[in-house]
Order: structure tokens, then sequence, then C-alpha cells
């Protein structure tokens, strides 16, 4: 038989002697590969809505919005509040984080009144009868270079005191 | 900054999944496959530079995979040990005109592709082959017996 090629050694390279742990390592490498999409399917990396509610006296606020998005995505919160009694002058009241790093493109209904409240951004609706049911859309962007974790907290208040208080986080994948 | 960083995270993301996917179909690029490599390369364009059309992104993302590319280029050429882990290893599969089915069978290689490609070497048997290496390129080489 005739000599082999140069450069090729026949144990290493026709036996594969020594290249056993190469395909486990390749197969290791590829499972870990295939995890990414899988978690992908199961909302790992957002961008599914999440519903959180919280009750106080005389109202509900809920909250829909996805708790994981990634960088450049579109998005939208969903508030509704359901009074059950009078609110003379609502206003939700939002951690700054709810615009730290993201694009604020709309807000609907424009509240009458926006003001920064302690640091927090304070959204005025004014008055809410009892039994209605009020929502408000903010459709978002995450900026491409924001990444980490932010706290989505928000406060139903009727003029200064506080009804219902949602606290949660979003975490926004680079 | 973030920039740099997405690049070498793609860079290396990229390199890791050639190595994966495997040397026999990243060599043969049939219309699907070239769809495929363009969608891909879109898709791996936006998560890159997303929003950033300046010059001075563009301009950061090339140099950052030159010097990657080169700084891996000079790791293997000094360190041999790395060479089987950075460019991979040639791999006998015909001996003497006869098939080794492991060896193809490590590299998801049938007996027809073999034979695909040796007609493409104009080489009408396996029989004539005295060896046939799959190397790093996925490209097989034929040496046909004297």
């Amino acid at each position: 038989m005739a000599d082999q090629p140069e450069g090729i050694v026949l144990r290493r390279h026709r036996d594969l002697e020594g290249r056993q742990h190469q395909m486990w390592f390749r197969r290791g490498l590829l499972a870990l590969i295939a995890i990414v999409p899988l978690l992908g399917l199961f909302n790992v990396f957002g961008q599914r809505p999440t519903d959180s509610q919280a009750s106080g006296p005389g109202a509900t606020l809920e909250l829909s919005a996805p708790t994981r998005a990634r960088g450049g995505l579109l998005f939208q919160a969903h508030f509704t509040i359901e009074a059950q009694r009078d609110l003379q002058n609502a206003a939700l009241v939002l951690h700054p984080d709810w615009l730290q790093g993201m694009t604020l493109n709309t807000l609907e209904p424009s509240p009458t009144e926006e003001t920064s409240d302690n640091g927090a951004l304070r959204f005025e609706f004014g008055h809410i009868a009892a039994g209605d049911r009020f929502d408000v859309f903010l459709q978002y962007q995450v900026n491409p270079t924001a990444v980490g974790k932010r706290k989505q907290w928000v406060d139903l208040v009727d003029g200064q005191s506080r009804i219902a208080s949602i606290q949660r986080g979003l975490f926004i994948f680079p | 900054m973030d920039l740099v960083l997405r690049a070498i995270f793609l860079y290396f993301f990229i390199f890791t999944l050639t190595r994966v996917i495997g040397r026999r179909e990243l060599s043969e690029l049939a219309p699907f496959d070239i769809i495929l490599l363009i969608v891909a390369g879109d898709a791996i364009q936006q998560g890159l530079t997303q929003d950033d059309y300046s010059l001075t992104g563009a301009v950061l993302v090339v140099g950052t995979f030159a010097v990657l590319t080169l700084l891996l280029s000079y790791a293997s050429f000094k360190i041999p040990r790395l060479r089987p882990i950075l460019e991979g290893e040639p791999i006998v599969i015909i001996q003497g005109g006869k098939l080794l089915h492991r060896n193809l069978k490590r590299e998801r290689l049938t007996k027809e592709e073999v034979e695909e490609e040796a007609r493409q070497q104009q080489i009408s048997s396996l029989d004539d082959v005295e060896w046939a290496v799959l190397e790093n390129s996925g490209k097989i080489s034929f040496i046909a017996k004297s």
C-alpha cells in the first residue's frame, strides 16, 4: 500500500486516536447553541406581556407589559384602572426606570398633567367615576444600548393618597 | 464601547458555530444554503450595529474583526496545540479504495457525497482512489492510485 500523503498521521487522522473527545466537545457546544432558541420559545428572552394586578381601597390597577425585552424592540405597557369609588384626581406614578434607556413613543390618552413627583414620573388623568374603567397605553422602544434590569414600579394614586401599587422588574437583553 | 463588545461576542459566536456545524455543511453551498447565509448575515448585522449608521461604527466593527482574526491566526501559528481547536484537523476517509465508514459517520458524510465530489474531480470510481482526505476547509482531496 502507498505511503500516506505528507502531513497525514494515520494514528491521528485515520484512526482518530486522541480525537474522541472532540466529538463530545462539539456535541456539547451544539447542545448549548440549540438551547438558546429553545429558551426563546419559552419566552425567556421576551417579549410576551405579563399581567400584574394590585387592589386598594376603591380601585384596582392592572398592568400588562413584558417583563423581558431586547434592545431595539417595540413594546406596549397597558394600564387598566377600575374604579370602585370616585377618584377625584387619578394619577399613575411611574418609577423613572420606565424611561431609563427607553424611548416613549406615545402615551394615550394624554394626561391632563405630567410632572416629576419626587423623582418619579407622575401622569394625572383627572376624575374617574365609580364603576368606570380607564385604560392607558404607553408605546415604547428599547434603546439598543440599554441592557440590564429596570424597575417597573407603578403606583395608582388619587391626589396624594396611594391606592394600589405594582412592583416588578423588566430585564433587557442585549 | 458596546459596539466593540458586540463585535467580539458575535465574532466568537460565529467562530464557534462554524466549528460546531461541521466543515462539509459549510463547504457545500446549495442555493438554500446561500439564501440561509444571506439571511444569517443580515440578522447578525442588525444585532451588531442596530441603529448605528455611522462611519465610526463601521470602522469599530471591521477593525475589531480584523484584530481578532489576526490574534487567532497568530495564536494558531505560535501555539501548535491550539491548531486543532482553531483550524480543525484533516480526516482520512478513503484508504486503498476503501471507504472508512467510521470516519464518514463522524463527519456525517455519505458514500454518495464522496462519489459526487470524486466525479467533480474527474474520478469515475472510488476504486481508483488511494487516499481521500477531508480537509479543514471542507473540501475532499483525492490522491489516485499510481
